[in-house]
This record gives structure tokens, sequence and C-alpha cells, in this order.
């Protein structure tokens, strides 16, 4: 009994992401940042379906954020697994947007949701629930 | 006999009066939720047009008809104006137009433990949705005179279930497109009144 408690424990937190805690970062000169961010659920935990943002491709677990440094004016974020989800920024220089994952039900795997956020309620949400994966996030090759 | 029986029927329907009641109470929210959320298409407006409205609609919706006046673009991106505006820039006016256009968001999602063992989930029914609010605002000066100040916001709201997701982008693509057309409808409702207004030099 108390090794099943143990292993349950186990799977449970396993899949959380661990790393550093959310601090903001400064955007380079005539950049713009879109923050990335998982809060921790225990269904889809094992999911981790890439997210592309401009140029970039960032992979997260459950708990963690990233951060994509992206050129000004349009940038669209996409999500796939059985479904897809898109979501749209038009960037200024220096600007600052956030971008929430979750993963819900699917039909055979569970579907990805990209939630566009209101800073506040964004970074609020950051600063409980989220670590900076590392390496997370790499250059998309096409 | 006939007296008890009659005491037992009417306790029965005392114990039965609050479930129907909580039912009719549940069902009558599951369709008022399904009506709020799919009664209004997007892209369309929601009140009926009649009359002078629905003309001024179809010409909103129709190929954009440019107004009686040329502006120039103070502060907006002119890819991204209501179309009767973008049909009357020029650089050289003296009139000029300030545009904004702001998106909110918000979402909804039943708690995943709920929805798991909810039959209704495998039947298709909502696991949450999607909403965007579009607000827009444009103004009309020449001078320091304002001509005219138009301001429009839509809500829209898309369900998704387990066989059907829409994407934040196609909402947000009709959420602005819609509240361009609500602009435009109040630009070509006013045109007479803004033509005369900007030969005179400007009065509101």
């Amino acid at each position: 009994m108390r090794c099943a408690v143990i292993v349950l424990a186990a799977i449970a937190t396993g899949c959380a992401v661990t790393g550093q805690p959310f601090q903001r970062q400064s955007a380079p000169p005539g950049e713009a940042e879109i923050y990335i961010y998982r809060p921790y659920n225990y269904a889809g935990s094992l999911l981790r379906p890439p997210v592309v943002c401009g140029d970039s491709v960032a992979r997260l677990g459950p708990g963690g954020y990233q951060v994509f440094k992206v050129q000004p004016g349009t940038v669209t974020c996409h999500t796939e697994t059985e479904t897809a989800d898109e979501v749209e920024f038009e960037t200024r220089p220096g600007g600052v947007y956030y971008l929430k994952e979750d993963i819900g039900w699917g039909f055979s795997i569970g579907h990805p949701h990209l939630y566009p956020m209101d800073s506040d309620k964004a970074v609020a949400e950051i600063q409980t629930c989220c670590v900076l994966e590392p390496g997370s996030i790499v250059e998309h090759q096409g | 006999m006939l007296e008890f029986s009659l005491v037992m029927a009417f306790r029965r329907l005392i114990g039965i009066v609050p479930g129907i009641a909580l039912s009719a109470a549940l069902a009558a929210c599951s369709v008022q939720t399904y009506a709020n959320t799919f009664s209004v298409p997007i892209g369309t407006t929601a009140a009926p047009p009649s009359g002078q409205q629905a003309a001024v609609t179809s010409q909103a919706e129709s190929a954009p008809v440019p107004l009686p006046f040329k502006g120039r673009l103070l502060d907006g991106n002119p890819r991204t104006l209501p179309p009767a505006v973008a049909a009357s820039l020029s650089d050289s006016s003296d009139i000029v137009f300030n545009y904004r256009e702001e998106l909110t968001h918000d979402h909804y999602t039943v708690p995943l433990a709920l929805s798991a063992f909810d039959p209704l989930t495998y039947v298709g029914y909502p696991l949450g949705n999607y909403s965007v609010t579009a607000f827009a605002s444009l103004g009309i000066s020449k001078g320091d005179k304002v001509l005219g100040d138009y301001t429009a916001k839509v809500h829209l709201t898309r369900d998704y279930t387990l066989y059907y997701q829409p994407t934040y982008i196609e909402l947000e693509h009709a959420a602005k497109a819609a509240v361009r057309q609500k602009i435009d409808e109040q630009l070509y409702r006013d045109s007479g009144r803004l033509a005369q207004a900007a030969a005179e030099g400007g009065t509101h």
C-alpha cells in the first residue's frame, strides 16, 4: 500500500518541469517577446506538442514557461496534435505578449489549446505556476 | 383508507416537485448556454436590420464605398482599417483619420475531472469555449475640429468539443471584420453630415 502511494506520487509529480522561477527578461532592441507558459495539469502531462512562434519552436512540459524573441510585425503561433490551434499577434518593438498552453481532452490524444492572455492575469499566473524550462526552445528548421 | 392514500400521494408529490424543479433549472441553463453561444453567427450584428439600417448594412457588407472626402491616417495600420476608411485614404488631405483597434481574449474550460465522467462529453457536449472581444474607435478631424467620433464593440464566442475545435485566429479575424463593419455602417449612416462638415471646415 505504502509502495503504491509512493509510485502514485512519483507519477503525479514526475512530469512537472523543474527550473528557474519566472523572471522578466529584457527584449533585445527592436524585437518583441512572447512568453508562453503551461500550468501544471495531470491530464496530458506526458504530451509536449511543439509550439511554433515565428522561427522558433518550443516544447513545454507542465509547469514550464519559455520566451520567444520575435521580429515586430504579424507573428503566428501554432500547435497541433489531433487538432490544431493558432493565434496571431501584431507585435511592436519592445512589446511583451503572453500565451497560455493547455492540454484538454481529445478523442485519441490530448488537444492542445493556445490562449492569448492579458498581461495582468498572465504575469500573476506564471509567477505561481511555472518555471523556466531549460533547453525547450530551438530555432525552427523550415 | 382513502384519506391515507391521499396523504401518501401528497407526500410523494412533495418529494417529486423539487426534483422536477431542479431538472427544469438545469435544462434551462444548458439550453440558455447554447442559445447564447449559437444565436448570433460570427460576422453578423445581433439586431435584425430593418429599412434604412438594412440598406446601410448591405452597403457595408458589399464592396467598400469611399467616403465623400479623403483623409490621411494619423494612427493605425493601413492594412487593418474599416474598408470605407481604407478606400478614402490620401496623404495630401487635411482631414485626419485616427483608428485604433483592441482585442481582448477569454476562455472557459469545464474542469477535466467533470468532463471526463460526463457522458455528454462523448456525444459532443462543449468542453469549453473561446471568446474574443474587439473594440474599435475612429476619430475624424480637420485641424482642431472633430468631424466625427465612432466606437464599436463586438464579442464573439465559440465552443469547442471533443470532436471540433475552432482556432483563436479565425475567431480574431471574424471579430476584427465584424467591428470594422460596424464602424463602416456608422460612417455610411453619417456620411451626409460628415460631407457637409468636411466642406464647411468642421463642426460637430
